[in-house]
């Protein structure tokens, strides 16, 4: 899949050189104000450690970690540390095209570059454009950029929430649309493909996955609403039992009210499959020049299976009990121009009948009802 | 030696008040059909929100560099963004592939040149840079 993602990026960026380079034969002469470089390269990363008070079991903050702190190690880098580079290539006003290469730590513990971002942009009008290739799904109003820590104020954003971002991206096609409406700006998104997701223990292929998001900003505030739905089966690799295709749907609510000097945001999502489950976050926070202090709750609620599905398995059961609740306390300064030092403390509780997102607890091990505390430091830069 | 004092006083009153007179404006061409806009207006065609002034008219904003003084003075009172925040801003869209930020050009004589010459362009220079090529439609 890596190799056929490079292959499709060299194919991409040489068509790409082609068609600027047949532009500029056929353009006339330079405006030093309206001639942009061909291609933009940046990129960003984030260093970081974490501790948990829990060391029987691991606390992870990506469903694809297979390792964090706890029981594998008392102090884990894997929960934020990561690098990506970035191109970005206008070929012409209308065609450009986005390559983002990614080294984070994955399911099979490897550090090894993945294509995070492939895709080839066609733009009708400035408020109009499709898009085909690998493209991040807008589920939350920060999981488009998720990876970029410099972008947000936590150091992760609220986990019993983000955790539920089953699927980041998609493999196929979406379009925007953007209008001004009154004083507002509202943008629609449609988005259709497929995706496969590597877990540590096992495989989910998604197939007919379709999804409506709408972000609406107005003066100072911003709401974010989206749908998505797909078919979902999962290979379990430990006992080769692929599951059955159910249908997931989601439905996510947001808003953030950022009128400069502090901020206050929050949202909630429901999940539909074989049964139906909840969570949502709130936080809020107040700069004082260089340092962002802020406040955070968040919370997941264990699911409940629906009558019209056939009876669930022992996985299903385990799978839909991860209930847990987060208070955490966290500042962000800006040391520095383009980067960032965060520090935050999390409290997590976990439900009566769950280890909640724990992973790597023994299986004689029962942690439900315990309250464990995590500290965390990152620096976050961008270039 | 009192009134020695005072005149010591009132010299650094009216450096302060010279210093404080360097004052940040928002222009377009001479030659655009844009009167004027509000804040909101501003910081939308800024931040890469709209792509027009609000008379339909193709809008091309020009930044000035990062780390300039007058670039910080025009985010803090148009978008209410510090330098940081207008980076992190900035990130999330292009590392999302949504956009780009303005284009720059550093100095408020370069940037009224390029204004003075393209109907569509808008940018913010120092209040003392202002001539007949460019006319103010917001003092922020």
């Amino acid at each position: 899949m890596t190799k056929l993602n490079c292959l499709a990026a060299f194919v991409l960026f040489s068509a790409g050189i082609s068609i600027a380079r047949a532009d500029q034969t056929a353009a006339s002469a330079p405006n030093p104000l309206t001639d942009q470089p061909m291609f933009k390269l940046g990129g960003f990363g984030t260093l970081g450690l974490s501790h948990s008070s829990e060391s029987l079991g691991d606390y992870i903050v990506d469903s694809t970690s297979p390792k964090g702190a706890g029981i594998s190690s008392d102090w884990s880098a894997t929960n934020a540390s990561r690098f990506a580079a970035h191109v970005n290539a206008n070929f012409t006003p209308k065609v450009t095209a986005l390559l983002q290469v990614d080294s984070e730590y994955h399911a099979d513990g490897t550090y090894r570059p993945e294509v995070e971002w492939l895709s080839v942009k066609y733009a009708f009008t400035p408020n109009f454009y499709m898009r085909a290739g690998r493209i991040a799904l807008p589920t939350f109003m920060d999981s488009e950029s998720w990876d970029v820590g410099y972008s947000y104020t936590w150091i992760t954003p609220p986990v019993d929430l983000y955790h539920q971002l089953s699927i980041p991206s998609s493999d196929g096609i979406d379009a925007m649309y953007r209008a001004e409406i009154g004083d507002a700006v509202n943008t629609v998104k449609a988005i259709y493909g497929k995706n496969t997701l590597d877990r540590p223990s096992s495989v989910t292929t998604s197939r007919e996955m379709w999804g409506i998001f709408d972000t609406l900003e107005y003066g100072e505030t911003t709401y974010h609403a989206g749908y998505q739905q797909r078919m979902s089966s999962t290979e379990y690799l430990l006992t080769g039992v692929t599951g059955a295709w159910i249908q997931n749907s989601d439905i996510t609510v947001g808003a953030n009210y950022d009128p400069g000097n502090w901020f206050v945001m929050s949202e909630w999502i429901q999940r539909r499959s074989n049964y139906v489950s909840s969570a949502m976050y709130v936080s809020a926070g107040y700069r004082i020049n260089k340092f962002t202090p802020y406040l955070t709750h968040s919370q997941n609620s264990s699911g409940s299976f629906l009558q019209s599905s056939p009876p669930p398995t022992a996985t299903d059961l385990q799978l839909a009990n991860r209930a847990q609740s987060t208070d955490s306390l966290g500042v962000r300064w800006d040391f520095m121009r383009n980067f960032d030092f965060k520090m935050q403390y999390d409290r997590v509780t976990l439900s009566d009948n769950s280890n909640g997102y724990l992973i790597n607890v023994p299986a004689n091990v029962t942690l439900y009802g315990t309250t464990f505390h995590v500290i965390s430091a990152v620096v976050d830069f961008v270039f | 030696m009192i009134i020695n004092l005072k005149f010591t006083l009132l010299f650094a009153l009216l450096s302060l008040a010279v210093s404080a007179q360097a004052e940040v404006v928002v222009v377009v061409s001479s030659k655009s059909s844009v009167t004027s806009l509000t804040t909101e207006q501003t910081a939308k065609i800024f931040l890469g929100k709209v792509v027009t002034f609000p008379n339909e008219h193709a809008a091309f904003p020009i930044d000035q560099p990062e780390g300039s003084a007058i670039r910080d003075e025009f985010y803090s009172k148009v978008a209410h963004k510090n330098s940081s925040q207008l980076t992190a801003y900035w990130a999330k869209i292009i590392f999302t592939g949504e956009g780009r930020p303005p284009q720059l050009i550093a100095g408020d004589v370069a940037v009224r040149k390029a204004i003075a010459s393209n109907p569509s362009a808008i940018g913010y220079i120092d209040k003392s840079a202002v001539n007949r090529s460019v006319r103010v439609v917001l003092k922020p």
